[in-house]
């Protein structure tokens, strides 16, 4: 073992205070990337999941599935596009979930589709609804029935799909008819025609352009329809574009704090060291050889304290109340450690210059 | 008067078995400007005997005075005013304050006792020249020579115009030529303030330039071998 | 203070770091807050400052407006409970709007009442709350947006449709709903919005949101929504601070940021703690030969606290600086004022934090002994 990590090992005291700085800024790091995860995942499921080229709304929409209309003769027109394959119909109403035997109304999406959503089998029968887990936590259980809206629309619980929500609520895929009668029964003044819509899932030929379908699909439609990829969609969905850039400069912020801590802990624990490493200078060891400890010590702190952070993260998560949308995600987990190893090693490199410079006759003939 | 009496001083540390007794019905009378030198080897109980002069520790029997003070039954926060006021300290290794100069090192004194007016600023850069130090009055001491270092210490001990001056092996860490500098100085100074001093030092060739010569060996003085 | 600045002179690299990673660290936390402030202040300040003092939702609706449909004669039965002055229909959704001068369409929220009745904005800055049909009372914070006094905006219509035009004729003060522009109208625009929006569903009677009640005078508003929530069957009836506190998202919001900010405040802690305390070991043998000189304990603990508040003073500054220009580039669509007041309180107990932080320092200069001046070597030193 190198002399870096058997300082670290047996004098773990001498850095206590900068693992615990590190294990809260971890901790930090993992509960605003947990939100951000909780928030942009749930927000956009439903909409992830559209195996699709394009998502068609009406232009007056503003992008927002919530609000399109799509009438049938659009649908036509849309559906004679050249390069157009598949045309799917999709719609959605955000509904108060009756779950019987529960007092609380639990927060749902239904969302009338004809397949071609990943995850999600075909539509079940009308009566029956695929529904996200997220709803197992408001008592939803496989094979019950779920009342669906104030218009108490009774669907059975065909079986659970995952990450398909839409605006934090959880996903209940059931049959375009299913989905207009939920919505009329809940608020007369938002019914819709019969075999009218709110968005169209597109898929294009293969080898086909869809950028080009897109452009065709507006000028088809006289600009009543607006044809958006997927991601776009996502985007446009309220918040999420501020709720990203928000998150990621706090994120930011604390990994370069993380970077200042490991820094200033370098940089006064070198200068206490200006002696040892004379010692070991004499001794015969490069600056590159010390350099190198001074790395492995901050790489060293940087595992223990992530380690430690993590569990208590861990911890936290399981504490925190089910309404706060927080997820711990491996992918974010290895992010964030590589953040921290760069951050931690910018950070000892500050000292690096005062390592390089010590002198090792300075040790002979002392102070 | 003499500026340091100590009558049967004794010092022990530990209890039982395991007690060690450092300085042993010590009594040592040093005059109004006498200069002592007191030399033992390591583990003699020279510095033990210096801590206790200087207010720094509290005997374990018999008494104490400086200047007509009598110390010995001085509490912790009496005894940290008295070596403000009474004593000058030069010690053998951790001498000066890193991050301030020269000057700030000699001014030190002053502030810690309450005290920011002109008159001390002009005995600060005052003793700066007569120790040869007003170049350096604003160096700090990591850019000072060894010598150069040891002569602030001097003027820091000499600032507060003590009774008593304690000098703990001031040339350990000079060469021979250097250390007799150091030496002719801090007589010089001393000298011609009228004040007294107890160096403590190992090496016999330091011990000349004092007007007497103490030894300690184990913890016990004898008494004063010819110059 | 002579020993405290001249150290930190002396050292400006190590204190610099101490003070930037101090400075992002409060920056990180007043950023938060604010942010936080700002998000609940457009998340719900709409409901917030409208005259009603209850709420009645549909009992269903777990106490959302969006999720809140109460069928027309629940008004009636409403204004029927003793306690209750006045009660009216409140409307909410959310519109595709063409704000004035031609710009951009955007996502905007229009909340119906009576005119004249309860469910008038509470917080007018200018102008005057609408008198007739097709005038309506904006978000301040939109003026320039396209929703300024006298401005004309626009309800985009589905195909077909005829759009609603209102007139802008007052403004006021924290209106944001959903984090969107605002405007207060009349039941009737409202319901002309929603049929424009959609022609399907014209015939279908537009649906209140909610019932708001303005109270009697002597009447606790919070007995009288216990009241209409035991008479009037079907509904959930809030004080309007409760039906704020229950929005969708506020007590979530609060609650995450609440524990970011907490963990934020703990690193504060450690960060000055530990570098004083880093800082007081490596100077231990200058505080000692200080302490056998004839410094008292006090005079080193006083600038051992000077330090800590300079740092974390410093920090504040950097903290209130780094706020500043975030606030100043914020975007218009989610502006961010900064609230002098909390952020002079929240830096205040980070500066305390600090002190309390040095503790650990404190109690090893107290606990030095100065004879270790005396013995020598092994105390090591720069000197």
């Amino acid at each position: 073992m190198s002399l870096a990590l058997i300082e670290l090992r047996r004098r773990p005291g001498r850095f206590a205070a900068m693992l615990a700085a590190l294990g809260f800024l971890v901790v930090l790091l993992l509960l605003l990337g947990g939100l951000l995860d909780g928030l942009y995942r749930g927000s956009t499921g439903a909409l992830r999941a559209q195996d699709a080229d394009l998502l068609v709304l009406a232009s007056q929409s503003r992008d927002s599935l919530l609000r399109s209309v799509v009438g049938p003769a659009d649908r036509r027109r849309v559906a004679a596009v050249p390069g157009v394959r598949t045309v799917r119909g999709l719609g959605v109403a955000l509904v108060g979930v009756t779950v019987p035997g529960r007092d609380e109304v639990a927060d749902g999406a239904v969302l009338g589709y004809e397949g071609g959503v990943r995850g999600v089998p075909l539509p079940p029968r009308p009566g029956e609804a695929w529904v996200d887990r997220r709803l197992r936590a408001d008592g939803v259980r496989e094979g019950r029935r779920l009342l669906l809206g104030r218009g108490r629309v009774p669907v059975r619980v065909r079986g659970f799909v995952d990450d398909t929500s839409y605006l934090l609520q959880g996903g209940i895929w059931v049959r375009l008819g299913t989905w207009r009668r939920v919505l009329r029964q809940n608020r007369p003044d938002a019914a819709l025609g019969p075999r009218t819509v709110q968005g169209l899932a597109v898929r294009v030929e293969p080898g086909v352009d869809p950028g080009r379908v897109a452009a065709a699909i507006r000028r088809a439609a006289g600009g009543r329809l607006e044809a958006l990829t997927v991601a776009a969609a996502v985007d446009a969905l309220p918040g999420v574009q501020a709720q990203n850039s928000t998150f990621r400069g706090i994120i930011s912020v604390t990994l370069g704090i993380a970077g200042l801590v490991v820094g200033l802990f370098f940089a006064l624990v070198t200068l206490e060291r200006t002696v040892l490493y004379g010692v070991l200078k004499a001794l015969g060891a490069s600056s590159a050889q010390l350099a190198v400890g001074v790395a492995t010590q901050a790489v060293a702190a940087t595992l223990v304290a992530f380690l430690a952070g993590g569990l208590v993260s861990l911890g936290l998560v399981a504490l925190t109340p089910a309404d706060i949308p927080v997820e711990l995600r491996a992918d974010r987990a290895v992010v964030t450690f590589g953040g921290l190893v760069v951050a931690a090693l910018v950070g000892s490199a500050l000292s690096l210059r005062r390592v390089v410079r010590i002198e090792p006759a300075s040790v002979i003939g002392g102070a | 008067m003499a500026s340091l009496e100590l009558i049967d001083v004794r010092k022990t540390y530990g209890s039982g078995h395991t007690e060690v007794v450092a300085l042993d019905h010590a009594t040592l009378t040093v005059g109004d400007d006498e200069i002592v030198a007191l030399v033992g080897p390591s583990g003699s109980g020279k510095t033990t005997l210096l801590s206790i002069a200087g207010g720094l520790l509290s005997p374990t029997s018999g008494q104490v005075r400086v200047g007509g003070e009598d110390i010995t039954r001085y509490t912790n926060r009496q005894r940290t005013r008295f070596r403000r006021r009474r004593v000058g300290f030069v010690f053998q290794q951790v001498n000066l304050v890193p991050f301030l100069t020269a000057r700030e090192n000699l001014l030190v004194m002053p502030r810690i006792a309450g005290r920011r007016d002109r008159a001390v600023l002009e005995r600060a850069d005052r003793l700066l020249a007569e120790l040869g130090l007003t170049e350096q009055a604003h160096q700090l001491p990591a850019t000072l020579s060894g010598g150069e270092r040891q002569r602030v210490a001097i003027g820091r001990a000499l600032m507060n115009e003590p009774a008593l001056i304690l000098v703990d092996e001031p040339t350990s860490a000079l060469d021979t030529r250097l250390g007799e500098q150091v030496m002719q100085l801090i007589v010089d100074e001393v000298t011609s303030r009228h004040t007294a001093a107890v160096i403590v030092t190992h090496d016999p060739r330091m011990a000349r330039f004092a007007h007497r010569r103490v030894e300690i060996v184990d913890g016990h003085l004898h008494a004063p071998a010819p110059a | 203070m002579y020993l405290a600045l001249r150290e930190i002179r002396r050292s400006r690299g190590r204190f610099a770091l101490g003070v930037g990673a101090v400075g992002l660290l409060v920056f990180l936390i007043l950023f938060q807050q604010t942010l936080l402030t700002n998000l609940l202040g457009f998340f719900t300040g709409g409901l917030a400052n409208q005259s009603g003092d209850v709420v009645v939702y549909a009992a269903d609706a777990r106490r959302t407006l969006a999720g809140s449909v109460v069928p027309a004669e629940t008004v009636d039965a409403v204004a029927a409970v003793p306690g209750v002055a006045r009660a009216g229909p409140l409307h909410e959704a959310t519109f595709t709007v063409r704000p004035a001068g031609g710009r951009d369409l955007l996502d905007g929220v229009l909340f119906g009442y009576r005119l004249g009745g309860p469910g008038h904005p509470t917080t007018l800055r200018e102008g005057r709350l609408p008198r007739r049909d097709g005038e309506g009372v904006a978000s301040a914070v939109d003026a320039d947006a396209g929703f300024g006094l006298g401005e004309v905006v626009t309800v985009e219509p589905a195909p077909g449709a005829e759009p609603v035009r209102i007139r802008i004729v007052g403004l006021g003060d924290d209106l944001r709903f959903s984090v969107q522009p605002t405007v207060f109208v009349s039941t009737a625009t409202f319901a002309a919005a929603r049929r424009a929006t959609n022609p399907a569903a014209a015939g279908a009677p537009v649906l209140p949101s909610a019932v708001v009640v303005e109270t009697a005078a002597a009447a606790d508003p919070a007995v009288v929504a216990r009241r209409v929530t035991a008479r009037v069957a079907g509904v959930e009836a809030l004080t309007r601070d409760e039906a704020v506190a229950s929005a969708p998202g506020v007590a979530a919001t609060r609650q995450s940021f609440g524990v970011i900010l907490g963990l934020a405040f703990v690193v504060v802690g450690l960060v000055v703690g530990f570098f004083l305390v880093i800082l007081t070991v490596q100077k231990a043998g200058a505080l000692a030969l200080l302490r056998a000189v004839g410094a008292p304990a006090g005079l080193l603990v006083r600038s051992l606290l000077t330090q800590a508040f300079v740092l974390a003073a410093a920090g504040a500054g950097i903290g209130v600086v780094l706020l500043t220009a975030a606030a100043a580039r914020s975007s218009p669509a989610f502006p961010i004022s900064v609230d002098g007041p909390a952020v002079a309180a929240t830096c205040a107990v980070l500066v305390a934090l600090a002190l309390a932080a040095s503790a650990v320092s404190v109690r090893r200069v107290l606990r030095i002994d100065p004879l270790q001046a005396a013995l020598g070597p092994s105390v090591g030193g720069l000197a």
